[in-house]
């Protein structure tokens, strides 16, 4: 959308009056700032709104709320059993997620006071950081695409056939940690950089949306796993089933508290902050950023001052697929050592949550770094409360689309919630119809 | 029909578009709306014919107070528009075209195209408006598009046509053809109201003129007053009809084309054998009608599009097939036509805008890092030297007005040093404080002894700037003359006469 | 000065040849190779094969046509050598105009003597011979639901609204479909839920679009998101505890009398069920609205340029909503009759069809009877990438499953930048 719209002119006057004591001009400025639509109150009231989203559909489609309801029709009285029941549900679905990835408040009180058992208070914050992990650095790939105007939906795929290569050096090769480690790594960048590039080209060279290329590659990507995880070269030998080799101990991410801790948090968060250092610089920072963003922004001005646009695209869709490749292979090195089946199939796939991650982090790093913990934690702490209410897992993922669409449409997050405008510039999306 | 506007406000946030605008048409009458770019001309017809809402006042169709909610009432109304940019749907027919929107139906919602196409026939003896009803709109040339424009109004039985600057596309000849045809619409009773902002073509039609400024009348004048005073009306000041420039002393040989061919977007040959040399302290005028090639010739030259056959030199270079950043660092300065298509990224910084051509090089950026600082103090040296009026140099490019986001892209590309100025359309929708500007930064370019191609269809500002005009027809240079030919022989090679001329 | 009065006539004749045809061409021309060495020179075990016409499910057909025997070998080589021949054509001529049919036959061609070859390769159980009409009657289900899926982007995108959620629509009239088919038995009634939570679908994509100016392929991306973990989540909710709302049943064919007696066209086109007549019905339909009647030149007009359709009184944004809606709805039947010839809902089971649907909308340069033929040249892909797997062809069945979506890429990439999409599509059109 790159609409042209004449700068908004600040409504009224917010200056807060010259008078009265230091801590009241401040506290008004704060209500003033966190009254109107900055970009973060935005965001934080589309998460907020989402939640409300998905308590509607907990509410509407578990059986025992809408037996509770049903009661009614028999007689009035059971109208507060039914809300307490439909309170009582959502309350301890959410409280599910909440303690399923983030600290237990018992366990946490428990082990404060005794000093034991603190691995197992530690698990699900340990979970969501494992998760978080690869998110952050698949996201940071997708944010840069969108920020140069171009839409990488194949995250997913990029991500498999980084994770399936990366994990093929890891587990093909024998080498000492310091060779092994990052050659894996670069075996992971490599992966989703060949996988990046066939899009890049292609919609470098022929024009081809990169929307539908993506998308049909993230289907032939998975077909390919199913190959290679039931094939010679890579299948577990002396398996029969959908299972890869596992890699060597000197090629994975080691858990960064020690194998006996039994936290899964690794290393990988050194690589993930890498890659929100790099990101940082090269969207800040770099001359090539600098021509990523005018690209995004006006195509027409990146080409006549001298970008060279067909560059530009194959570039990013390199470095989108290598960030992706590199996440793949961050998932397999610091969670289950080897690629099988199922392996970031379908919506809970990270390179499609990635998507929603990057919009919801507005395509910056830090923004990117909350908004994959926030999607971590909602996806790990999903499982808790699937093992815990039965309430599928699935929810997750419908809770951060529905975010995602509450924060794509700032403007309906204002008219819900009246607030007034703040000049703040909409997100760069990446639409331009078939014809570019 | 008598059209009158009492007291028409327009608001946009704080920004007054329309100030108590009032006037009246009378039936036959060719009513002129005079006024300089951004002064409200088009804010108050789209008020007319209810585009956009008027904050207050109110509209009266022969006396009667006649709120105008939407464009289909304001044609059921008898309004019809000739926009300035055509209305037409380029895939579609003239007769598809013309009856949108107010199609004779037949059983099932079926279109009787029959009846349109005959409908179209009547018009156009009755109005001398030939064109072909099965004709699709793109394949048209531009003053048979208008004319179509005209005919869809006339369709839908307009008593008042509203012309927005309807020559701006055209050449003198067409535009001569266009004012018989409004002389022959008033003569049949229509009201017209012609906006513009050239002053020869209101003293030419105009029975009655009014004048705004700053989104208000500042008044009425007939059609006998002269230039200068329009003018000084118009801008509120007097103003310099005509450009101060030193002795024409050309020096060497800087840009030499020859024999240029280049393609359109379509794969048409759009430049057709174009040969020119510019010299050092010269200033050469391109002149010609829109899309007679001048686009694409200027495209090729800064690398923007392949060259087929030909070659451009540079001061000896050889630049035929650089790429636009090679073209641009090789000492090309471009002011490109569409400038907020093409030249400034209006959500990103005037300081990022100060250097979009330049951010590689030194002192901007260093191994691949950008030097911010130096970004910084570059723009603040830009803004103070050409007078860029913004509130920030961080603030975003859109915020900036049309006259100073153009004054970004001359100090951008003058301040590079550059061997050769190519600027196109350089003053298109200015208004004339800014036109003014950029006119004498131009010539100071020029004395200090570099060479500049300037294209522009407007012929004012070809005959103020040019030492030498070229004009473009068809992809071809229909003749290179001295500023001092009549207008009437420079449109005549607009229209594609070709010229033998002694001496040039 | 004298100026001589001689004017000039304008060259304006096309010189330039795309390099796009050429790449076109030399796929071509792989494809044909390719053909030609591995199906035609290639496995020589076995040089026939019988060609049945005799269709499964027509028990008591009046007719029986006796099996065919051809050289699979050499009609392999001619149809390679014929490819070959296309793309040299196209190499050479460079056409201006009927590039991707070429293709689009070269893709048929392809597709005729990798089953030829299937047919006559070893393996545990050789098959040796090729049903065609059964394998016509199979891939007239698949064509069907891209017929709805691409109809479907005929309105919305004629109208310039971009709708990337035919996927989702799919799969939420697949889970209406069959939760209504099961409770009541009637299809009828199925087919209307679908087109209501079709249409729904459109009208949240219409509302973020159109109200709000949000971008259409992102709305349209996470809408498909949500729907697939929503159906997801609802049928571990719904379905596995009540299983009696996913029994699933299929549509039955209804034959129509005396024409499906026609030899091989009779039972692919007239013993069909309901869903497919209605499909026929649609696209008739939707062909005359679009180009014959006041409605379609608006909703034309519209898509193309919007502010030129608001002077005169058009209503751009009502006629959007109301073509996204009706975009929707259509392709939630399409949802519903992709379950009816599946039977009952399955997690995940349109595996991106509604994406390809939208690349048949494209190849079929936006016209009804365009999306018609590259919907039967996707089908046929689809269908036959899995069909050849009963063919115990020595290749894995996960590449032949790569097929159809690579050669949705591969025409998408040959055909955008020719094919010239509705001016307005995608864009946000702003009042001001």
């Amino acid at each position: 959308m790159s609409e042209i719209a004449p700068a908004e002119i600040p409504q009224g006057s917010n200056e807060p009056v010259d008078e009265g004591p230091v801590w009241a001009r401040r506290t008004s400025a704060l209500w003033v700032r966190y009254t109107s639509s900055s970009p973060i109150v935005i965001a934080a009231l589309a998460v907020f709104l989402g939640l409300v989203f998905g308590a509607i559909i907990i509410a509407t489609t578990t059986p025992a709320v809408l037996d509770a309801w049903r009661s009614i029709f028999h007689h009035w009285s059971g109208l507060p059993v039914a809300i307490k029941v439909t309170f009582d549900n959502v309350g301890s679905a959410y409280r599910a997620i909440f303690t399923g990835s983030v600290v237990d408040p018992q366990g946490f009180w428990h082990s404060l006071t005794t000093g034991k058992g603190w691995p197992n208070t530690l698990t699900p914050i340990s979970e969501t950081f494992t998760y978080a992990t690869p998110l952050v650095i698949v996201s940071i790939g997708v944010g840069i695409a969108f920020q140069t105007g171009l839409f990488n939906i194949g995250a997913n795929g990029q991500a498999v056939i980084g994770g399936i290569a990366g994990a093929a050096v890891g587990s093909m090769l024998h080498l000492p940690t310091i060779l092994h480690l990052p050659l894996t790594l670069l075996g992971g960048i490599a992966g989703g950089m060949l996988c990046g590039a066939l899009p890049g080209v292609l919609k470098a060279y022929t024009g081809a949306h990169e929307v539908i290329v993506t998308l049909m590659f993230n289907y032939v990507t998975y077909a390919f796993l199913l190959y290679a995880v039931l094939s010679t070269p890579f299948q577990q030998p002396g398996q029969s089933n959908d299972i890869g080799r596992t890699m060597d101990p000197s090629a994975i991410l080691a858990p960064l508290f020690g194998t006996k801790s039994g936290l899964r948090v690794s290393y990988g968060v050194f690589v993930a902050a890498a890659v929100v250092v790099f990101a940082w610089w090269l969207l800040d920072r770099s001359s090539m950023g600098f021509d990523f963003r005018v690209t995004g922004a006006n195509p027409a001005a990146a080409r006549a001052s001298g970008i060279n646009g067909r560059r530009v695209i194959v570039v990013v869709f390199l470095i989108s697929g290598g960030l992706a490749g590199l996440a793949g292979l961050v998932q397999v090195a610091s969670t289950t050592h080897y690629i099988d089946g199922g392996f970031l199939i379908g919506n809970a796939g990270i390179g499609f949550t990635a998507i929603t991650v990057a919009l919801l982090g507005r395509n910056r790093p830090m923004g990117i770094v909350w908004a994959s913990l926030l999607f971590a934690a909602l996806g790990v702490g999903g499982r808790n409360m699937q093992a815990s209410t039965g309430i599928p897992l699935d929810l997750a993922t419908v809770i951060q689309s529905a975010i995602v669409l509450f924060v794509a449409t700032p403007v309906l997050v204002k008219e819900i919630f009246r607030l007034r405008a703040a000049p703040t510039a909409t997100v760069q999306l990446a639409t331009k119809g078939w014809g570019s | 029909m008598q059209l009158e506007l009492r007291g028409i406000t327009k608001r946009f946030g704080s920004f007054t578009a329309n100030d108590q605008i009032s006037l009246k048409v009378e039936p036959g009458q060719i009513h002129s709306l005079l006024g300089e770019n951004g002064a409200g001309k088009s804010t108050l017809m789209n008020v007319l014919f209810g585009l956009l809402r008027p904050d207050e006042g109110e509209i009266l169709i022969d006396g009667v107070v006649t709120p105008i909610n939407d464009s289909g009432e304001a044609v059921r109304r008898g309004i019809g528009m000739v926009h300035q940019h055509f209305m037409l749907v380029p895939v579609f027919t003239v007769a598809e075209n013309v009856v949108l929107g107010f199609e004779p139906k037949k059983s099932f919602d079926r279109i009787d195209y029959r009846a349109a196409t005959e409908d179209i026939r009547r018009l156009s003896q009755e109005f001398h408006l030939e064109v072909d009803p099965d004709a699709v709109i793109e394949n048209l040339p531009v003053g048979l598009q208008q004319r179509v424009e005209i005919l869809k109004a006339l369709s839908h039985d307009a008593e008042l046509l509203i012309l927005d600057e309807p020559t701006a596309v055209l050449t003198p000849q067409e535009i001569d053809a266009l004012m018989d045809i409004m002389r022959s619409l008033a003569a049949a009773g229509k009201s017209i109201l012609f906006i513009t902002h050239k002053l020869k073509e209101v003293k030419a039609i105009a029975d009655v003129i009014t004048v705004i400024r700053h989104g208000q009348v500042v008044g009425t004048a007939e059609p006998s007053a002269s230039e200068s005073e329009l003018a000084s009306l118009m801008v509120g000041r007097d103003v310099q009809l005509t450009v101060t420039k030193s002795t024409y002393d050309p020096g060497d040989e800087v840009l030499e084309v020859r024999d240029l061919v280049v393609l359109d977007d379509r794969g048409l040959v759009a430049v057709n054998g174009v040969s020119f040399d510019v010299r050092a302290g010269e200033v050469l005028a391109l002149a010609g009608v829109q899309g007679n090639g001048q686009t694409e010739l200027v495209e090729a030259l800064v690398g923007m599009r392949p060259v087929v056959s030909g070659s451009i030199t540079l001061k000896g270079r050889d630049i035929t097939h650089l790429s636009p950043r090679d073209a641009l660092d090789a000492g090309l300065g471009h002011i490109p036509e569409d400038r907020q298509r093409d030249g400034l990224v209006l959500s990103m910084s005037v300081a990022d805008n100060l250097v979009l051509n330049t951010p590689r090089r030194a002192p901007f950026a260093r191994r691949g890092t950008r030097n911010l600082a130096a970004v910084k103090e570059n723009a603040q040296r830009l803004v103070r030297e050409f007078d860029i009026r913004t509130t920030s140099i961080e603030a975003p490019a859109s915020s900036l007005s049309g006259g100073n986001q153009q004054k970004v892209i001359v100090a951008r590309e003058l301040s590079r040093n550059i061997e050769f100025l190519v600027a196109s359309q350089p003053t298109r929708g200015l208004d004339v404080g800014s036109i003014e500007y950029v006119h004498r930064q131009f010539i100071e370019h020029r004395n200090r002894g570099n060479g500049s191609l300037i294209v522009s269809s407007e012929l004012d500002e070809v005959l103020a700037l040019g030492d030498r005009i070229a004009v473009m027809f068809e992809g071809r240079i229909s003749g290179i003359v001295d500023p001092t030919t009549s207008r009437e022989d420079i449109g005549l090679l607009m229209a594609g006469h070709t010229t033998e001329v002694a001496g040039v | 000065m004298s100026l001589v009065s001689t004017t000039p006539v304008a060259t304006t004749t096309p010189i330039i040849k795309s390099a796009r045809t050429r790449v076109i061409a030399v796929i071509m021309a792989v494809i044909g190779l390719f053909s030609f060495v591995v199906f035609g020179l290639g496995s020589t075990v076995r040089s026939h094969a019988a060609l049945s016409f005799t269709p499964l499910n027509l028990v008591n057909a009046p007719w029986h046509l006796g099996s065919l025997t051809v050289a699979t070998r050499w009609t392999d080589i001619v149809l390679s050598l014929i490819i070959v021949a296309l793309a040299a054509e196209v190499f050479i001529r460079q056409p201006s105009r009927g590039v991707m049919p070429r293709f689009g036959i070269a893709a048929i061609l392809f597709l005729v003597t990798l089953l030829f070859w299937a047919a006559r390769t070893d393996g545990p159980s050789q098959v040796n011979s090729v049903n065609v009409t059964s394998i016509l009657v199979g891939c007239s289900a698949t064509v069907m639901v891209l017929v709805f899926g691409s109809l479907s982007g005929v309105m919305c995108e004629r109208a310039g609204v971009v709708n990337i959620a035919i996927e989702g629509q799919f799969i939420a009239g697949a889970f209406l479909g069959s939760m209504i088919a099961s409770t009541t038995g009637n299809f009828f009634y199925a087919a209307i839920a679908g087109a209501v939570v079709g249409g729904l679908i459109g009208l949240v994509l219409a509302f973020f679009a159109l109200r709000y100016q949000s971008d259409q392929i992102i709305v349209g991306i996470v809408l498909v998101t949500m729907l697939s973990s929503l159906s997801s989540y609802l049928n571990l909710q719904v379905f596995t505890p009540f299983p009696n709302f996913n029994t699933g049943n299929l549509a039955s064919n209804l034959a129509i009398p005396i024409l499906s007696k026609i030899p091989i066209i009779g039972p692919v086109l007239f013993n069909q069920s309901a869903f497919f007549y209605l499909m026929i019905v649609l696209v008739a339909v939707v062909s005359f609205a679009l180009f014959k009647t006041r409605y379609g030149l608006h909703v034309r007009a519209v898509g193309e340029h919007p502010r030129a359709a608001a002077t005169v009184g058009i209503n751009v944004v009502r006629v959007r909503y109301i073509n996204v809606v009706l975009g929707g709805a259509i392709a939630g039947i399409g949802g519903v009759a992709f379950m009816a010839t599946q039977g009952q809902f399955q997690v995940g089971y349109t595996s991106g069809l509604g994406y390809i649907a939208l690349a048949a909308l494209i190849f079929g340069r936006w016209r009804p009877s365009g999306a018609v033929v590259a919907s039967i040249i996707f089908g046929l892909t689809v269908y036959l990438s899995y069909e050849l797997v009963t063919y115990q062809v020595p290749v894995s069945l996960y590449f032949l499953q790569m097929i159809p979506y690579l050669i949705t890429i591969g025409v998408v990439a040959g055909l955008i930048g020719r094919v010239r999409p509705p001016a307005a599509d995608g864009q946000p059109y702003l009042r001001d």
